[in-house]
């Protein structure tokens, strides 16, 4: 089997694993819908004006708040969800049986995280068609939207390494995983997901600063609140940001992942909960 | 020789006793989560904090709840959050055994169903109580959300705190059957959990939904609604259950509780009796 098919496979059982659970799929739909909608209502007691001074002047609070939630639930899901997949695995004791396959571990994690973005990609999208159902305004030209797919590439890749360093993490302390918490909590708190980052003081601010999710944001948000495009010096400062994240995150992580990985295999606690 | 013993009033507390130790020392085994799981809180109020500063007080103080958006989202997220957390452990702990495939041994054993329930039930409680106090801890004492309290009003949110958890165990009885039967991951308290916090007015004043009527009218059937609104007029206005509103509200949670926990244990009941006819307790 080549490396490709066998990604494919793995995509294949999680989708059929996950539309198993139709009232599942269902009530994640029906979540994401009336998460947005919960903003939209918030949106009419909350003054545009702080928003509007950061530069994103389209679409005032409301457009401001769908493309944090949208796009933090969209990392969340897929850095949780390379975590749980693993704790999965150790939980049904199948994670030995694959490693004793002819099936590399990098191809594994490739393979248990693919399904995740994907599904993350779906409700993305979704959250982005409510949010402009309930009146969102965003600009949308082939330059804001070529530069936010490129924002969002470079906002998934960034986040493969923390799943890669999660998945490290919780094969060892098997709950309660902090790359996880801090990917969820802290990023809500200093990322500017609700709120612009003018509100916080200037050390939660440095905090946020080394969350790749504060640029994306702000990139994304540029783009499609404020009309600009990649040319735009601001939005490549945030480009350049998220490389520079990347190419450090990514040698780190798999050092991570490899020290838990190598911790449970020799105190045999691969397949223990 | 054969006939089963009627259980002993003693023998059910030690049996309670010891599901809710054996359950409290599994989580304070987990101590990164224990840790992770308090800083979210207050990670979680700071984060309110900070959107306050974007709140127009005015349709707040319209509505009654005075001026501060802190405040008005505090009583909402950490009573919500109590909720949930007491309500969804019934279920969760249910997914858990069954996935673990433990259900089995759980309920040929001599322990009673009703004592592991219940065990199981005040360890949620204590946990979810934990959380609930820290949120209020911060937000009152860290960050100055005006909450109003002296001994009436904290006696009086008690017991409403207590009726709102009542009103809504029959709930979780229900996803801990709906559980049994389908297997995957609570459906039920995950709806309850986004419906509240929406249908409740948990963020916004509820007045906003009035231009909706569907929204509206399910607003209006849900119990939490009423809790939510009574703890408000506690903690944001000083009222306590000596004043006409908070008490109507208080027996109308009383009523849902008489209504909603024997129709939870039917379900429960139903889903519990079909599992076993089917032998599926221990299948995922």
């Amino acid at each position: 089997m080549t490396p490709l098919s066998k990604i494919r496979a793995f995509i294949v059982r999680d989708f059929k694993s996950w539309w198993t659970y139709k009232l599942w799929v269902t009530l994640d739909v029906t979540g994401t819908v009336v998460f947005i909608a919960t903003y939209y209502l918030v949106s009419t007691i909350v003054s545009s004006q702080k928003v509007a001074e950061a530069g994103y002047t389209l679409g005032g609070y409301f457009s401001f708040a769908m493309i944090g939630i949208a796009f933090q639930q969209y990392v969340f899901f897929a850095v949780q969800g390379i975590s749980e997949s693993i704790r999965e695995e150790q939980w049904h004791g199948t994670m030995e049986s694959i490693l004793a396959s002819a099936t590399s571990f990098r191809l594994f994690l490739l393979g248990e995280s693919a399904f995740r973005f994907i599904i993350a990609s779906y409700f993305l999208l979704g959250s982005l068609a409510t949010g402009l159902a309930l009146g969102a305004q965003v600009y949308l030209n082939l330059g804001t939207v070529l530069s936010m797919v490129l924002l969002t590439a470079l906002l998934v890749s960034s986040h493969v390494c923390v799943g890669i360093m999660s998945a490290g993490v919780i094969m060892k302390i098997k709950q309660g995983d902090p790359v996880v918490w801090a990917f969820s909590w802290m990023t809500q708190l200093v990322s500017g997901v609700f709120y612009p980052l003018g509100l916080l003081p200037w050390y939660l601010k440095w905090i946020g600063y080394a969350f790749p999710l504060t640029p994306a944001l702000d990139g994304i948000r540029r783009c499609l609140q404020g009309g600009e495009t990649l040319l735009s010096p601001a939005v490549l400062m945030d480009v350049v940001s998220l490389v520079l994240f990347t190419a450090v995150a990514l040698p780190l992580a798999l050092w991570v992942f490899k020290a838990g990985y190598n911790s449970s295999r020799t105190d045999g606690s691969l397949s223990q909960y | 020789m054969l006939r089963e013993e009627p259980p002993k009033l003693r023998s059910e507390l030690r049996q309670t006793w010891g599901v809710f130790w054996a359950q409290l020392k599994i989580f304070l085994s987990y101590k990164t989560w224990v840790v992770t799981e308090t800083l979210s809180t207050v990670a979680s109020i700071a984060m309110y904090y900070f959107m306050g500063f974007q709140v127009r007080p005015g349709q707040l103080v319209d509505a009654g709840y005075g001026s501060s958006w802190l405040a008005f989202a505090l009583v909402g997220v950490a009573s919500t959050h109590y909720l949930w957390m007491c309500i969804s452990r019934l279920s969760h702990t249910m997914q858990h055994e069954i996935q673990d495939g433990t259900f089995e041994t759980v309920i040929s054993s001599p322990i009673r169903l009703r004592s592991y329930l219940v065990g199981q039930s005040i360890r949620g409680f204590l946990v979810s109580g934990y959380f609930m106090v820290g949120a209020l801890v911060v937000g009152t004492f860290l960050l100055g959300a005006p909450l109003v309290l002296n001994p009436g009003t904290t006696l009086s949110s008690i017991a409403l705190l207590l009726l709102l958890v009542s009103s809504h165990l029959g709930i979780g009885v229900i996803a801990a059957g709906v559980i049994l039967v389908y297997k995957k991951g609570d459906p039920l308290t995950f709806l309850f959990a986004i419906f509240t916090e929406f249908f409740g007015g948990v963020l916004f004043p509820l007045q906003l939904l009035a231009d909706y009527p569907v929204l509206w009218a399910i607003a209006k059937v849900m119990p939490y609604t009423y809790a939510l609104e009574g703890l408000r007029k506690v903690l944001l206005t000083g009222q306590t259950l000596l004043h006409q509103e908070v008490l109507s509200t208080a027996a109308l949670l009383g009523a849902y509780t008489i209504l909603l926990i024997p129709l939870g244990l039917l379900i429960f009941r139903a889903g519990y009796n079909r599992v076993r006819t089917e032998g599926s307790t221990a299948s995922y």
